[in-house]
């Protein structure tokens, strides 16, 4: 009976070793491996977002064409021209020299928008100038998820290839925040394609209201302006000409505003939609100074040279909102941020002029699903 | 995208995990047959095995995390129509051919003018 009993703990003992032995070669295979385990869970963790950002791309390739085949009743299949189309690349002008690169960038902004819009309306011959410029829009938002696949899909496979944990490491850093801008572009899809307005226009919802009702005219390509009597001013209301999806030439309309009035203005007063910080609410209104708007440069250039020409005070009202609200469908509370914008414009008018001065009130953004 | 490579990478990491399952059960048998026969509590087999089970939970939940929004959902879009004299006030869902500005029609109170005042989505995020 003893005997068992030994032979049990002795036994016991060796299996003991065993599992030890097991164990310990166990952990010198993750020190000696662990890098790489983690390498490949990152990777893990990039191929989940990759097949999302293809699923959205993919979604984005159909929306695009769907919409020009209902809307724009084409007689070829559209297919593809918008295959080719997604592929379009932009080529920044040169900044070894950078005199005159405003200029420069403008052109090529002009001759993209222009080529855009002209292959558009070609795939969609029924459509008329709004749903041209929306479709513009959804083809950009598609463009825009392409791009944001590629370079994603480009970063993955190189991490895959060199299995340089650096490598990877950049690119997963950075995934939260590209998923979140590509959501919002696909969410932007929906809506340009139904015309609703977004939460970028939510400066040129504000011109909207001040301008509606007064009789207006084309000032600038795409712009919008009105003649309008605020607490006894004058005042010169800007915005892009909706309801198609436009961010029109607001810097070439201040710019000619003030050269025909000789300068003689008292204040301009830009609204815009802005990135809030996290914890910020969305619809926030805040006052500054400087020229409030976005975009590649080119208006906020020339809005800052004929200002500072004219000794003209800018000044910013801002409409906070997250980047996903940007070019998704416009929140209620962005809706109220405009009434309360409209608010601080009238004071800062009574604050910041006399009875019968003249001042410029631009409403910037994308003013798709905003008439005037 | 490698087709095969992202087929052969959660067999990579589901051996992993079987593997230390395996030895996750084993280390808790040993410290059970401790127990029973010689009456000791070995604490190393036991974190031991805790540890594994751990591991092997982590890679899984890992291997299987995905989001579940990818950006295309309906969103409830409401038009507001306002009537431009008296203070007729109308919330409808968001139609096609809907723009802010666009006439509505006659008022049915006052006989005004309706415009469509403003169009916005209910959000239930948080900022």
């Amino acid at each position: 009976m003893k005997s068992v009993v030994d032979m049990q703990v002795t036994l016991q003992v060796s299996t003991d070793w065993l599992f030890q032995l097991i164990w310990i070669l166990a952990f010198i295979f993750i020190w000696v491996y662990g890098q790489r385990i983690q390498t490949i869970l990152t990777l893990k963790e990039i191929e989940g977002s990759l097949s999302r950002l293809k699923n959205m791309r993919d979604r984005g390739r159909q929306i695009v064409i769907s919409a020009i085949k209902e809307i724009g009743k084409p007689a070829e299949d559209p297919t593809p021209r918008v295959d080719r189309l997604l592929e379009h690349v932009d080529i920044e002008p040169v900044s070894l020299d950078p005199t005159g690169i405003i200029r420069r960038l403008e052109h090529i902004i002009d001759v993209r928008d222009f080529r855009l819009k002209e292959e558009v309306r070609q795939m969609a011959p029924q459509a008329d100038e709004a749903q041209i410029n929306n479709l513009t829009n959804v083809l950009e938002a598609a463009l825009a998820l392409n791009h944001v696949y590629k370079i994603v899909r480009h970063y993955y496979l190189m991490g895959k290839k060199t299995l340089s944990f650096y490598v990877i490491l950049q690119i997963q850093m950075l995934l939260p925040l590209i998923m979140r801008e590509s959501e919002a572009f696909a969410n932007a899809l929906k809506a340009f394609t139904l015309g609703q307005p977004i939460g970028d226009g939510a400066g040129a919802l504000v011109a909207a209201r001040l301008m509606h009702g007064n009789k207006k005219r084309l000032i600038a390509q795409d712009t919008i302006l009105s003649e309008t009597q605020i607490e006894g001013r004058k005042a010169y209301v800007i915005k892009a000409k909706g309801p198609g999806g436009n961010v029109g030439k607001p810097g070439e309309a201040i710019k000619q505003i003030l050269e025909e009035e000789e300068g003689k203005v008292a204040l301009i007063i830009m609204i815009d939609a802005a990135q809030k910080l996290e914890g910020e609410k969305t619809g926030e209104v805040a006052e500054g100074v400087g020229a409030a708007i976005g975009g590649p440069g080119v208006d906020k250039y020339k809005v800052e040279e004929v200002a500072t020409k004219y000794k003209v005070p800018l000044s910013a009202i801002i409409i906070k909102e997250s980047i996903e609200d940007v070019v998704s469908t416009m929140r209620k509370e962005i809706v109220d941020g405009v009434e309360e914008a409209i608010n601080r414009i009238k004071r800062i008018i009574c604050e910041g002029t006399k009875e019968g001065d003249t001042v410029i009130i631009a409403g910037i953004g994308n003013t798709i699903g905003i008439a005037q | 995208m490698d087709e095969r490579e992202s087929r052969r990478t959660p067999v990579f990491f589901m051996s992993i995990i079987i593997f230390m399952l395996i030895m996750s059960l084993a280390a808790l048998l040993l410290a059970i047959e401790a127990y029973l026969v010689q009456g000791k509590l070995e604490i190393i087999n036991i974190i031991l095995s805790a540890s594994a089970l751990f591991l092997a939970a982590y890679m899984f939940i890992q291997i299987r995390k995905r989001s579940i929004s990818l950006g295309f959902e309906t969103l409830k879009v409401s038009t507001v129509i306002r009537c431009l004299k008296c203070d007729y006030k109308n919330v409808r869902e968001f139609e096609k051919g809907d723009y802010i500005l666009r006439d509505a029609g006659p008022c049915p109170k006052c006989d005004g003018t309706l415009i469509i005042h403003s169009i916005f989505r209910e959000s239930k995020e948080k900022d």
